[in-house]
């Protein structure tokens, strides 16, 4: 491996994906290639359908390419199975998803803690408590998710995602299912503790105002790599 | 590590009820089957006494001869206890008064099980007692005091010896139900048979030896004696298939057992439903999980948790509850019956903790596989899994799941299989039908925006799941009127045997020249009274000319026919009739040929004999009527209902046997407590006579119908619980769909109003057509059950083709209308967080 994949957290290289209708095989994403370095922040966007989410599932290894590979910080992900991955998504990936999927059973710091008890590591509460306060939600910590805003349950979504210290996070839509204002106060969270956490971003998202704020904008069109552009973030940082 | 996760998760999940439904299913199955096979059990017990009591042991043993004195010394070594017992007729003598008198030696074990029951003088008040009279005494029967002209205290010879009149005999537990000895008994103690001198070689008597002990002891001493019994003596179990109790019983028996069976079908629903649910709800935490890191064998294992602290709260609570009622039922039953109940094995308890285990396994194996299954790609796409919710894979094991557990419960395959394979089609029309009445409410056109056309459309687009919704209901509603029907017929059945006005005191021996006399003073007094019939005693000598004893022999060795074998090796009473007596149904052939006037006697046979001698329209029976000879041809065969408390014949001869034997009279009255001076004065006119007082058996088995009645009651209410439960279930598990939808209404603009309207009516809708072919399908199946089950005439019962839709729409709709209640009460805002 070289030095300069070795500085890619994602290498994307002949990424196809291919499902079976009854009409025949479907190709939902054709020969992607990209990578994305340690730290950098990627928007991923497109219409509805052009394959970004499909490309995020991949890359997050919750599903497997009918063709092409990707590196997820020097690991191969067709080479592990189901239960490597879920292990290498635990040790080095956060989420965010548009639709929250909190644990209604579990309160706010418990649904922070989940990623932590999951993977063996029960110290994780002064974490999670302190993750919590930084989204604002440190009077929210023994509500259940149900007892939350739909803005409040998308913070503990993104404090959930930075337990543990993940190399990279992978957010689908975080703000889609926000009002403006919640969406906004989401988005500044989102990149605020990125870029304290030195976390990689991958963000999926059809809005181009939120795209912009990336380093760079990956753009799918038809479940193909259609340009790669700078974003605002790319002259900052 | 997982395990506090786990535990945390479950604590969560039960306190917001999600496991409530699977917990409370399971509690229930474990309850029914507990407290059903207890109580069973504990009746069963009680009956088994009861029957020891009416032969006075747990076994007896039979003959006409005298038994090998090694019979007695071997059932002591197998721990038996024992008693003897000699039967027969002797002179008794007093104040010039001679009269044949039935006697009774016994040793002083007897009565092994049950009491005598006496008096100190024939105005005293009646007690019981565990043993017989003292050598040197005698106790009489109350007919035999005024006949001999005696009081307690007095001297009677019998036979050749002198003894005290100790005791009046009221009744041994024993004592034969109707007999020709009527009141002429006498009980006397075994050592005294030498003073009477009464028993010569060649005498008349009984021999019987009494044993009592735990079953494994008997059936070890019987396996023992099995292979010497010779073919003049009788081994007699406990039940008496001719008892008209035991007759009861057994179908009060077979009801628990059926009731049973459709509580654990109407659980084990619920059960699979609410395990399907409970797995669906689960599949975005899991997913979530998976995609946090979450390794398979951990997710595997908080559930497997989940599931194994489920099943032990709900199989101890189940346990609990079970214990608890049984003890109150039993307790209320055993008051009831003025008698203790014996407390039940651990059968029930093993049995039920089984069937708990098992109902919680089979039917959530397969959701949860399915559950481990989940993709974590569903975080991303939300419907990934759902199509696995339809599983045929789970219907299957669920099925095979009801059958086993049906089958572990009553222990008949037969019964299992007519239930199940019934339930199957049921389930198939039901489908079939939904289908179509969903179709044909497409067509109605209703007005737009009215609560009817917004509840057909809620009906139509959820098709399939109705269709299943529909099943369930459909299922508990014709298990509930099943059990309700049944239980009106075969209550109304049990009192149709013992009605008000069934005479309470049989008559026997009367002459024929007593017969005008005593039916005036029944006129004369108000008595009501039946027929009265020539009575003589006979025994079945040859078949076709073919000796009696060698044609029984062939049969020996099963219990079966050794009863059989006993029944008809006695000397039956029998009659000669013009008609066919009420309550008798003509099986095969026909009934007298001119009336029975002819040259030729003609007897009907009752069909239990039929099987037992191999008999067969035009056979000719040679009957042995004191001693004479006489052939008579077989021309039908009789069902006879041995459950009425009337008079029952096994043989009736046709009535050109008038003036060919002796014979005396018998008849029945319905006697009040103000005739009793009226028959002291007809016993005195007529001491011949002998009465037999029935009424502490029609009391017995009023008391036995009403306690019957109360446990089928209680059985009942169970199983309207299970079916309660699988609304209730079906109904949760709907109930995030109906939460969308009322979102969804309440962002069009649909009012409250319309929205509640809509599911009252969806669900009075489901519950109406539920009912209504549940009604059809519980007529047709009550049809063949109760002729197969229950020996009752089957017949149609129109009220509950309007009850099973009007109820359906009731109990459907309000229980479903108050689990959603809260939905409707609930602001969108609120609805959209619970949605998540």
């Amino acid at each position: 491996m070289s030095v300069l994949s070795q500085l890619n957290v994602i290498q994307v290289s002949g990424l196809t994906q291919r499902v079976n209708t009854l009409e025949g095989s479907l190709t939902i994403l054709s020969d992607i290639n990209f990578s994305v370095k340690s730290g950098e922040s990627v928007a991923i966007v497109g219409a509805s359908g052009s394959g970004k989410s499909t490309l995020l599932s991949l890359l997050a290894g919750l599903d497997v390419a009918s063709q092409g590979e990707v590196h997820l910080d020097g690991d191969a992900l067709s080479t592990l199975d189901e239960e490597a991955r879920a292990q290498l998504r635990a040790e080095k990936i956060g989420f965010v998803f548009q639709s929250f999927m909190l644990v209604q059973s579990l309160t706010a710091l418990e649904n922070v803690m989940l990623p932590a008890e999951l993977a063996g590591d029960h110290d994780a509460k002064a974490q999670a408590v302190e993750l919590l306060d930084k989204v604002g939600l440190s009077h929210r910590l023994g509500h259940y998710p149900s007892q939350l805003s739909g803005g409040e349950q998308q913070r503990v979504a993104i404090a959930r995602a930075f337990i543990g210290s993940p190399k990279i996070l992978f957010a689908d839509e975080p703000s889609a299912n926000l009002d403006s204002k919640n969406g906004h106060l989401i988005e500044t969270l989102l990149f605020d503790l990125n870029k304290q956490n030195g976390t990689t971003l991958v963000l999926v998202t059809h809005d181009e105002q939120l795209a912009k704020k990336c380093q760079r904008i990956i753009h799918i069109e038809g479940g193909q790599l259609e340009k790669i552009s700078e974003g605002v973030a790319a002259n900052v940082g | 590590m997982w395990v506090k996760l786990a535990f945390k998760l479950f604590s969560r999940e039960f306190r917001r009820g999600e496991l409530t439904i699977i917990f409370a299913a399971i509690a229930l199955a474990v309850l029914t089957v507990f407290s059903l096979s207890a109580i069973t059990e504990r009746i069963s017990l009680n009956i088994a006494q009861k029957s020891s009591d009416f032969i006075a042991s747990d076994r007896r043993l039979s003959s006409n001869h005298a038994f090998e004195p090694q019979l007695l010394k071997q059932a002591s070594q197998f721990g038996l206890a024992t008693a003897q017992m000699l039967y027969f007729d002797s002179m008794l003598f007093a104040n010039d008064e001679l009269v044949l008198g039935s006697v009774k030696a016994t040793t002083a074990a007897y009565p092994l099980r049950g009491k005598i029951t006496i008096k100190d003088n024939l105005a005293s008040k009646a007690y019981e007692v565990d043993t017989g009279p003292k050598a040197g005494s005698v106790w009489l029967s109350e007919g035999l005091f005024y006949t001999l002209k005696v009081n307690v205290g007095d001297k009677v010879e019998l036979g050749a010896g002198n003894f005290n009149v100790t005791k009046v005999l009221v009744k041994e537990p024993d004592a034969p139900f109707f007999s020709l000895s009527g009141n002429k008994r006498v009980l006397l103690n075994y050592a005294d048979i030498v003073t009477t001198q009464a028993v010569q070689p060649g005498s008349r008597v009984f021999h019987r030896l009494l044993f009592a002990g735990n079953e494994q002891e008997l059936s070890d001493y019987y396996a023992w004696l099995k292979p010497q019994l010779k073919s003049n003596q009788n081994w007699q179990g406990l039940k008496d298939r001719q008892s008209p109790l035991g007759n009861n019983l057994d179908r009060a028996e077979r009801f628990l057992l059926l009731a049973g069976l459709f509580g654990i079908m109407l659980a084990a629903v619920a059960m699979a439903v609410s395990a399907k649910r409970y797995c669906e709800r689960q599949y975005d935490p899991v997913a979530m999980m998976k995609t946090l890191g979450g390794s398979r064998k951990v997710i595997r294992n908080i559930f497997l948790l989940h599931l194994s602290l489920v099943t032990t709260f709900s199989i101890v609570a189940g346990l609990a509850l079970g214990f608890v009622l049984q003890t109150i039922g039993a307790d209320y039953l055993a008051t009831f019956m003025g008698t203790e109940l014996p407390q039940a094995g651990v059968r029930p308890w093993l049995l039920s903790a089984f069937i708990g285990l098992v109902c919680a396994l089979m039917f959530s194996l397969k959701p949860l596989l399915d559950l481990f299954d989940i993709p974590p790609l569903r975080v991303l796409r939300r419907n990934l899994g759902d199509t696995l919710a339809i599983s045929r894979i789970h219907i299957g094991l669920s099925m095979l799941t009801i059958f086993v557990l049906m089958w572990l419960f009553s222990g008949e395959i037969v019964t299992t299989l007519i239930l199940f394979a019934s339930t199957l089609v049921v389930i198939a029309v039901l489908f079939a039908l939904s289908r179509l009445l969903f179709a044909a409410g497409r067509k109605l056109g209703l007005r737009p925006g009215s609560s009817w056309s917004l509840a057909i459309a809620t009906l139509q687009k959820r098709a399939n799941a109705n269709a299943i919704q529909l099943i369930s209901f459909a299922l508990a509603i014709k298990l509930m009127l099943f059990l309700v029907v049944l239980k009106n017929d075969i209550i109304s059945d049990w009192q149709m045997q013992v009605p008000a006005d069934a005479p309470n005191m049989f008559i026997i021996n009367i002459a024929k020249e007593e017969v005008t006399p005593i039916k005036k003073f029944f006129k004369d007094n108000n008595i009501a009274h039946e027929d009265f019939y020539p009575v003589f005693s006979g025994r079945v000598d040859a078949v076709n000319g073919e000796e009696f004893a060698r044609r029984v022999s062939k049969q020996e060795g099963e219990e079966k026919d050794e009863n059989a074998r006993e029944g008809v090796s006695r000397e039956p009473n029998l009659t000669w009739l013009t008609s066919l007596p009420e309550g008798n149904e003509i099986t095969e052939g026909e009934w007298f040929t001119d009336g029975g006037t002819g040259d030729d006697i003609e007897v009907s046979v009752f069909d239990g004999w039929q099987e037992t001698l191999g008999l067969k329209i035009g056979d000719t029976i040679t009957l042995l009527v004191n001693e004479q000879p006489i052939d008579a041809k077989v021309t039908s065969f009789r069902k006879v209902d041995w459950g009425s408390l009337k008079p029952n014949f096994v043989m009736i001869l046709s009535p050109n046997m008038a003036g060919k034997v002796p014979v005396t009279y018998f008849s029945a009255a319905k006697l009040h407590d103000r005739d009793t001076k009226g028959i002291s004065q007809l016993l005195q006119r007529y001491p011949t006579i002998s009465m037999i007082d029935i009424k502490a058996q029609i009391e017995q088995a009023q008391a036995i119908i009403a306690q019957v009645s109360l446990a089928i009651g209680f059985v009942l209410s169970i199983v309207l619980v299970s079916g309660a439960l699988v609304l209730i279930s079906q109904v949760q598990a709907s109930l995030a769909e109906r939460m969308q939808e009322v979102v969804i209404l309440r962002t069009l603009g649909a009012k409250g109003r319309l929205i509640k309207l809509a599911t009252l009516y969806e669900f009075m809708l489901l519950g109406g057509i539920a009912g209504l072919v549940a009604a059809i399908v519980s007529d047709v199946a009550l049809l063949v059950i109760q002729q197969q089950l229950f020996d009752i005439a089957g017949r149609l019962h129109p009220y509950i083709w309007l009850l099973g839709p009007v109820s359906g729409a009731l109990f459907v709709s309000s229980i479903g209308y108050l689990m959603v209640a809260n939905t409707m009460r609930q602001n969108t805002q609120g609805l959209l967080r619970k949605l998540g």
